[in-house]
């Protein structure tokens, strides 16, 4: 299991907001499938921690990944466009953004808190401790 | 909703063809499906079988995951492979598996045999057409149930559910990939692995029931289509087929349905 906590995310107060997503950006799929679950203000949860509103879970996301490369040398490398005129279909590796809806778990939370850290939980089948979630930016969208 | 379409606009009607719950198939129905993939699955060439997995993954990696092509191109997979399957036997369709309600994988895909053979449907093996096999490559489909570990397993109601509150194209297709995804991993084995998953003929009941998810979708939230920007844009299938072209089920000539009972009229 990989564990991951986010920095401090600022969250506006209830009254300016409907709608809560976390959106995890570039998250690579290019390894094994897995599966995280996240956690609100919950840095010490694990594998045993139960996954309820008491402790501020907010939900799962599952990747169904490439899991390894398996073309010649240079498969599973994404290229740059040859040319501006370059209208091949998008590499299958780019990495994609995934999004969360987390409403109900960020209302729960007490009003006024200011922030949250999101705590993912990432499991694969190799049990690997690193390397099983890998994404670029992590933002908290709310809608009015 | 109806059961004949106009596959032309001067055309006369004609009939739908019905996907039907695996779980409600006649034992003719299902020999009849069997037939079909077991036939499909002895062509080497660009009719049978192995042609049409090697879309998904290796080799051809055609597949959309992850985006707004996501439902477009897998619901012009289906029908590319259902037409081949009827060239095989006449009148078969892609039956669906009711994730959303049903715990475990339907018998129909999980028994060692079937009609007194190995059960085509179970297992199958990997042969990629025109590709030399390279170190590491399966040969043959393979399921382990639950081997990533907290990967909620079936029935997704609650995600079901979830996914046809959506009032968008956006949150309803991202929704559906997500449970999708959730079904794959869940599966383990190949068909937790993109480049393979293809070759496990329960992947086609698995994505019958997604595309189910969005007909039903689009049938409650008419006009909630993908971006505009994407209706041109051709799918990487053989032949090509743009996204507008899969937004309308009865153009394609199936339909889905719970149950269905005919008698005979008066004439």
């Amino acid at each position: 299991m990989q564990r991951w906590t986010s920095q401090a995310l600022a969250v506006p107060p209830r009254t300016a907001w409907q709608r809560a997503d976390l959106e995890f950006e570039g998250v690579e799929h290019d390894g094994a499938s897995f599966v995280m679950h996240v956690f609100l203000n919950n840095p010490d949860a694990d594998e045993a921690t139960p996954r309820t509103p008491e402790q501020r879970y907010a939900g799962y996301l599952t990747v169904f990944a490439h899991g390894d490369c398996w073309g010649d040398v240079g498969h599973c490398d994404i290229p740059e466009p040859v040319s501006a005129f370059d209208r091949r279909p998008p590499h299958p590796l780019l990495p994609f953004d995934a999004t969360l809806e987390i409403s109900e778990a960020l209302a729960a939370l007490p009003d006024g808190i200011g922030e949250i850290t999101v705590t993912v939980l990432a499991f694969n089948k190799n049990d690997d401790t690193d390397g099983v979630l890998r994404f670029k930016e992590l933002t908290l969208l709310t809608y009015a | 909703m109806t059961i004949t379409a106009r596959p032309a606009p001067n055309a006369a009607p004609v009939r739908l063809k019905v996907r039907k719950n695996i779980d409600s198939l006649s034992a003719q129905e299902l020999s009849d499906f069997r037939r079909a993939v077991k036939q499909s699955m002895a062509l080497n060439d660009k009719r049978g079988f192995e042609y049409f997995a090697g879309w998904h993954g290796v080799p051809l990696g055609w597949c959309q995951h992850h985006d707004p092509l996501f439902l477009p191109w897998h619901r012009a997979y289906l029908y590319w492979l259902e037409l081949a399957l009827q060239s095989e036997v006449p009148g078969v369709t892609l039956p669906w598996w009711d994730w959303s309600k049903s715990a475990g994988i339907p018998s129909a895909y999980s028994s060692a045999q079937a009609d007194g053979a190995d059960n085509v449907l179970a297992k199958a093996p990997i042969n990629v057409l025109n590709a030399t096999r390279k170190s590491g490559w399966p040969t043959e489909t393979s399921r382990a149930l639950g081997e990533v570990p907290n990967t909620p397993a079936p029935p997704y109601q609650q995600e079901w559910a979830n996914a046809m509150q959506a009032t968008t194209y956006a949150d309803f297709s991202q929704r559906i990939w997500t449970v999708h995804d959730t079904l794959h991993v869940w599966v383990g084995g190949t068909m937790a692995q993109v480049d393979w998953a293809a070759y496990d003929p329960v992947f086609f009941a698995h994505h019958a029931n997604v595309d189910r998810a969005w007909r039903i979708w689009q049938a409650a939230h008419p006009g909630a289509n993908p971006p505009a920007n994407i209706l041109d844009q051709s799918l990487q299938t053989d032949p090509a087929m743009q996204v507008h072209q899969t937004l309308d089920v009865h153009q394609l000539g199936y339909e889905y349905a719970g149950t269905q009972a005919t008698v005979a009229g008066s004439a």
